[in-house]
């Protein structure tokens, strides 16, 4: 076993409290702000204009922004508790532990991110009558892509972190 | 947060339980959040927004007002003054549509305000006042007689608009019908098309309408085939399933509106639905209790068994139910007259 420096354990808290912090807040936040991405960008809207349309929208029947977030967010904080007791639980003493544990929620993270950022752009870009049946399907699928994605990290964080040997 | 550089964990127990009471208090004030900007708490707000230089404000405000239903009472000036008075016709059916959630006395007010508008010599203001009468839906029934002469007007989106407001009112069914059918036959392509749709969308499907719809399947307008095909292949009035299923929507918040308003079209055919009509003759929403009276009147002998309950409702509270509910119990009565009779004449 080789024992953790203090630089080591210190990077190892501030990378689990953002993580954590991160993907809660950031659930939350990256479908308004592809929503406002999209109206900016795509739709040439100004960015003044685009942030009242969004406010006025956040609770509105038939847009419900506000719900469309937290509908997102689920998955995210059940995330985020997932990194606080698995990295944040992780022995101190082994770095190799904490390290292919962080690489294997890295894995599961991006994949989630990837997934709840080109779904939301999918419907925002190609609007249909059934699309907002994507934001209902989103959770479950993110929950789905977890362990896939956590599998995936841990099979790189092998390859990268080998044991060393006795 | 201390953090302790000893801890055999990279956080410590006291920091992960921590950071876990954050994440309650953050979802706590998201929770808080919604609740201060939903129902009626929102209403000084909306209020507020209905005054707005934007239009998109002043729609956006109004269907939130009309979402919160019989609590928003505090906006119906205003709501009222944006229905007859704004510039923008959008502004104007959004503030009628929540009216009738709110208030059917005041969406009765707007429907008043609009009939004279019917004649106006201005097509664009005949086009205003059907999308604004439609916009009541069935609220606006006393409007039918007027609106109908609209379905033959010179000008063809006024003809159009026509058509979307009776089907949208829907109610008397066999006058809209008329209308509807004979918008199957219109020169306009685009008369043609609306009729189809409130066939296939909004209004129940009638043995005349089928076979008005059949050839249709071969218009040249390929959107017209479609939607003709949309429309023979949805379920029928007579359809036991159809009913099932609605007399289960009306049990459900979200669907009640519409599957009373189905079943008041469906006529004497709604009957095997009356058991879970009954008790939203005292709903809490005026609209409900009107739509329900409206469907039982309907019914006519079928609704024989809510005659009791219709009486106790001479007393609602708005008088626009309890004129439903007379005539509700003027109908049933009155087709249950030759019903009767005919049984006795059937007796040895």
């Amino acid at each position: 076993m080789i024992a953790t420096t203090p630089e080591t354990s210190s990077r190892l808290r501030v990378l689990t409290r953002l993580g954590f912090w991160g993907h809660a807040i950031g659930g939350l936040l990256l479908p308004w702000a592809i929503m406002l991405a999209v109206e900016v960008v795509v739709h040439q809207v100004p960015l003044a204009r685009a942030w009242r349309s969004f406010t006025l929208h956040l609770f509105a029947p038939g847009y419900n922004f506000f719900l469309i977030g937290l509908l997102t967010a689920v998955p995210f904080v059940i995330f985020a508790v997932l990194i606080l007791l698995h990295l944040g639980a992780a022995p101190a003493q082994d770095p190799l532990i904490p390290r292919r544990r962080a690489l294997g929620l890295a894995g599961a993270g991006l994949g989630m991110l990837v997934l709840a950022g080109w779904t939301h752009l999918e419907v925002l870009l190609h609007p249909d009558a059934q699309g907002a049946l994507a934001y209902l399907y989103l959770p479950v699928i993110l929950l789905a892509s977890m362990p896939i994605g956590y599998g995936s990290g841990r099979v790189i964080a092998r390859i990268l972190l080998p044991k060393a040997s006795a | 947060m201390t953090g302790n550089a000893s801890s055999p964990t990279v956080l410590t127990p006291r920091e992960i339980t921590l950071h876990l009471l954050g994440l309650v208090l953050f979802l706590g004030l998201l929770g808080l959040w919604y609740w201060l900007s939903t129902g009626a708490r929102a209403v000084p707000t909306l209020i507020e927004m209905l005054q707005d230089d934007d239009p998109s404000t002043r729609i956006v405000a109004a269907e939130q007002l009309g979402q919160v239903g019989p609590a928003a009472q505090a906006a119906l000036p205003q709501l009222l003054a944006q229905a007859t008075g704004d510039g923008s016709q959008h502004a104007n059916t959004t503030a009628a549509a929540a009216l009738k959630s709110i208030d059917l006395k005041a969406a009765r007010q707007v429907m008043t305000h609009f009939m004279p508008r019917l004649q106006d010599h201005d097509a664009q203001q005949r086009r205003t006042a059907c999308a604004v009468l439609g916009s009541l839906g069935p609220v606006a029934k006393p409007a039918v007689p007027t609106l109908l002469p609209l379905a033959h007007d010179s000008d063809e989106l006024v003809r159009r608009n026509a058509l979307i407001a009776l089907a949208s009112i829907g109610i008397p069914s066999p006058p809209v019908m008329t209308a509807l059918l004979e918008g199957l036959r219109d020169s306009s392509a685009l008369v043609r098309q609306t009729a189809a749709t409130q066939f296939a969308f909004t209004v129940p499907l009638t043995q005349p309408a089928i076979a008005a719809l059949t050839p249709l399947l071969n218009d040249p307008d390929r959107s017209i085939a479609t939607l003709a095909r949309s429309a023979l292949d949805k379920a029928r009035p007579d359809d036991a399933a159809q009913l099932e299923s609605l007399g289960m929507m009306v049990q459900h918040s979200a669907a009640r509106d519409y599957a009373l308003h189905q079943l008041a079209q469906f006529g004497p055919a709604a009957g095997d639905a009356l058991l879970p009509v009954l008790p939203l003759l005292q709903d809490d929403r005026p609209l409900v209790r009107y739509l329900a009276a409206e469907a039982l009147g309907a019914m006519g002998p079928a609704a024989k068994q809510a005659l009791p309950l219709l009486q106790r409702q001479r007393q609602d509270p708005d008088p626009v139910v309890r004129e439903a509910v007379a005539d509700a119990i003027a109908g049933i009565e009155a087709a249950m007259v030759p019903a009767e009779s005919s049984d006795k004449a059937a007796r040895p």
